[in-house]
């Protein structure tokens, strides 16, 4: 069976200094999964999200500070809010709201990320591919 | 540019008829609300200047397609036709542009429908108290509704309960109407941003459904879906041959039978013609005849209404800016020069961008006023008279 496409929105403080780390002591991370670094989750709204699983993803996590470490502000709460209305309208369309998760790290904890990512990889390769995958739009170029 | 396509959309909407008075220019509301914008210089350009494609492409893309000038033009230039032609034969050429509201968002939910497997949970909504059947002919279309409660769940709106309140509506007429589980957007969105690929696929996985489940009538209440139904889809699936009925259409009928009637609710309101449901589907009469058979209630029309009502500033969620809501406040100092309590709308999309725009933080709260749906208002007052 073809591997799932996995899609990791990584906020570039806390998280992406994990990922750092990790390739730094070698650990190595699912394959399918293919990370974006972005400034910061609260960066991200519910149509970027979306996109994702039109685009053919099959699982996508938001990789994100502890809420008291932003460091913008309330990056992380504009992500709980955004990751609730979107499993909801993930659920409305029949896609299972685990595909869509958000997970929220510390700086050191690179470890726990590396774990973190396995077990998303595996729940969705469980879960096989995502129902909903449409044609792709032609984008302008 | 595709000539001999532009050539032929030209002449199949009477563009060549066009007298260059300038009417449709002078009754935009995009023009009237300062922004640079000239269906007739479009109308010029595309008849004898096409090499001047920047200005065609913005054009064509920014147009707000509420058919004004249409209904303003002496020759009878069927515009907002044009317009979405030609948004489908740039988008097939140079792919999909126009500037997507909510980022695109809306799209995306669309164009996710069009997945053949879809197995959606939409029918959270039936609360038990509403009688619908598993099998009959007669279908209620409830679109978008379910979506849009979450996605505009910060305009605090309850779209849904126009689904509900139609369905109620249905039930006092005895109709117990199937709700299709994975019935699909109509997809006026995604035609009226030229995506007519995906359009067509929504036609057709929603006929198909529609005809799986044995119904020869549908019932909708918003105008897009009315006019999806009923004049797109046939034109995608020359066989279709379901009738679509428009939910208010129905209830003048039978109101106008007699033996029923509407509590007493002593109110001023004012209407806002959904450019859909009026000049496009030519339905003025329906919302006003019903409104004027509530007993207390004063209907005080705006200064524009009717066919000449303005644009709730935006139409299948592109371009939203500055002039959009800038056309959306000019129309709610419309609405509170009526001196009305409530403003009745009939299209869930005028509601959402009229309660966006009274949300504004910029106007203080100086244009809110209570927003309510014709559907809701007539469900909550219908009975029978002996």
């Amino acid at each position: 069976m073809k591997r799932p496409n996995l899609l990791g929105i990584c906020c570039n403080w806390s998280p992406w200094t994990c990922v750092n780390a990790a390739g730094r002591a070698n650990l190595h991370l699912p394959p399918n999964l293919r990370i974006i670094r972005v400034m910061c989750i609260g960066r991200i709204n519910q149509a970027l999200i979306l996109k994702a699983f039109e685009y053919g993803s099959d699982g996508v996590i938001l990789l994100e500070c502890r809420d008291e470490d932003c460091r913008y502000g309330p990056g992380p709460e504009v992500g709980h809010s955004n990751v609730a209305l979107v499993r909801s309208l993930l659920d409305l369309l029949g896609i299972e709201q685990k595909r869509l998760v958000e997970r929220s790290f510390e700086a050191h904890e690179k470890d726990r990320m590396v774990e973190e990512l396995w077990g998303f990889a595996k729940r969705i390769d469980t879960m096989g591919s995502n129902p909903a995958k449409p044609r792709q739009e032609r984008e302008a170029v | 540019m595709d000539n001999t396509r532009i050539t032929k959309i030209i002449r199949d909407n009477s563009l060549y008829q066009c007298l260059e008075c300038g009417k449709c220019s002078a009754s935009c509301p995009r023009m009237l609300a300062g922004k640079e914008y000239s269906p007739r210089l479009l109308a010029q350009k595309l008849i004898s200047e096409r090499d001047d494609e920047a200005f065609i492409e913005s054009s064509v893309w920014e147009c707000l397609t509420c058919s004004l000038c249409e209904e303003r033009c002496p020759s009878g230039v069927n515009i907002s036709r044009v317009i979405l032609e030609m948004r489908s034969l740039l988008a097939a050429e140079k792919g999909l542009k126009g500037t997507r509201a909510h980022d695109g968002a809306l799209h995306s939910w669309m164009r996710m429908m069009t997945s053949p497997e879809l197995k959606q949970n939409r029918l959270g909504w039936v609360t038990p108290e509403l009688k619908t059947a598993e099998t009959g002919k007669i279908a209620y279309f409830s679109g978008c509704a379910p979506y849009f409660d979450v996605f505009f769940s910060h305009l605090d709106l309850d779209t849904l309960s126009i689904a509900r309140d139609s369905v109620r509506l249905l039930n006092f007429l005895d109709i117990e109407p199937v709700l299709l589980k994975n019935e699909r957007c109509c997809g006026h969105d995604l035609l009226w941003t030229g995506d007519n690929e995906n359009f067509e696929t929504l036609c057709r996985l929603n006929y198909a459904e529609f005809k799986k489940a044995g119904i020869e009538e549908i019932v909708v209440s918003c105008p897009e879906c009315y006019t999806m139904l009923g004049t797109h889809m046939p034109e995608v699936i020359p066989e279709f041959d379901i009738k679509v009925t428009l939910l208010l259409e129905l209830l003048q009928n039978e109101v106008h039978k007699g033996g029923k009637a509407f509590k007493p609710l002593d109110t001023t309101v004012t209407y806002q013609d959904p450019c859909r449901l009026g000049r496009i589907s030519g339905c003025y009469d329906a919302p006003r005849y019903l409104l004027n058979q509530i007993p207390g209630l004063t209907l005080r029309e705006m200064e524009n209404s009717g066919p000449s009502a303005i644009c709730c500033g935006n139409n299948g969620f592109i371009n939203c800016d500055a002039y959009s809501k800038s056309i959306q406040v000019q129309r709610l100092k419309e609405v509170s020069d009526t001196g009305a309590q409530l403003l009745v709308t009939a299209c869930p999309k005028c509601m959402i961008h009229l309660s966006c725009a009274m949300r504004d933080p910029a106007r203080n709260g100086k244009v809110e006023l209570p927003i309510k749906d014709l559907t809701s208002l007539l469900a909550e007052g219908i009975k029978w008279t002996g």
